[in-house]
């Protein structure tokens, strides 16, 4: 599955749209992770504990849109973007969306090409 | 015993205080040249916030997708400075190179992890803010935190465009 955040991929040509794609999650910082966050705030510095709520969310919501591409048989998405929101104190919404195309490479010099 | 309350209150306002104020500068040094020299080894890569792929060179591997995202809290003494500057407003110094830090080192995750895969440029660069744990109403703790999120590519090697700009030469130069 090739994800891209811009419209187009080089070497490869669109044949088929297949629509919005998306995923989100809604996560809570749990007690622990707030309290050890709260010490470390004191003399700030990275807050490793939400870095890492961070990443693990934004996983999530990337596997549910790329799950998402792949049952409607796409094999790219292109133009991806985040956005997330406070739903209320204490939860947070990471919303990921692209569009799910279906790609052919241009030459077959390219089809060769894995990706890295 | 007024007098031994009054100290034991000093102390106990006073400790996380000067604690912050001395650590709290000295993480923030240490990260700042961290940060500067991260971003002298990545001089080389072409970063774009373009939609386009300059220079991209054909028959490579294809482009991925790369996020990086960091969280950097805001020490104690700093909010303490903070909260009085509010009082009068202007430009609140200790935030911003908060807020700074947060976004380099965000945009070093996503250069870095594109380098380790072996690509040598990213276009369509994008910095946005995100929000952990819905912190946006909650002020007593300050905290940036930052998804950057761009397109790695390989692009060819003559670079005829002046290549990505370490934040920390581009200020320099804007001041001198």
């Amino acid at each position: 599955m090739l994800v891209v955040n811009t419209e187009t991929i080089p070497g490869y040509r669109i044949v088929a749209l297949r629509g919005l794609v998306q995923g989100n999650t809604v996560r809570a910082k749990h007690l622990g992770r707030d309290i050890a966050a709260g010490l470390k705030n004191l003399v700030g510095g990275e807050l490793r504990g939400y870095t890492e709520l961070l990443t693990e969310s934004r996983r999530e919501a990337m596997q549910r849109m790329i799950a998402q591409a792949q049952q409607l048989g796409a094999n790219a998405v292109v133009n991806v973007r985040f956005s997330t929101s406070a739903v209320t104190q204490g939860a947070a919404e990471l919303y990921v969306y692209g569009t799910a195309v279906v790609v052919e490479p241009e030459t077959p010099a390219a089809s060769e090409a894995q990706p890295l | 015993m007024e007098l031994i309350g009054l100290v034991c209150t000093a102390v106990t306002v006073l400790t996380p205080l000067v604690l912050a104020l001395f650590v709290g500068s000295w993480i923030e040094r240490r990260h700042l040249h961290a940060l500067a020299q991260r971003e002298a080894l990545l001089g080389s890569m072409l970063v774009t916030d373009l939609r386009t792929f300059p220079q991209h060179e054909p028959g490579t591997p294809p482009p991925q997708m790369i996020v990086g995202e960091v969280v950097i809290g805001c020490d104690y003494f700093k909010a303490f400075l903070a909260s009085w500057k509010l009082l009068f407003g202007g430009r609140v110094g200790s935030y911003q190179r908060v807020v700074d830090r947060a976004r380099r080192e965000a945009v070093l995750r996503v250069l870095e992890q594109a380098r380790a895969l072996g690509y040598n440029a990213v276009c369509n660069l994008r910095i946005e803010s995100a929000d952990v744990g819905g912190n946006t109403q909650q002020s007593r703790m300050p905290m940036s935190a930052v998804l950057a999120f761009g397109t790695a590519y390989m692009a060819r090697q003559e670079t005829t465009v002046p290549g990505w700009q370490p934040q920390s030469q581009a200020e320099s130069l804007t001041r001198s």
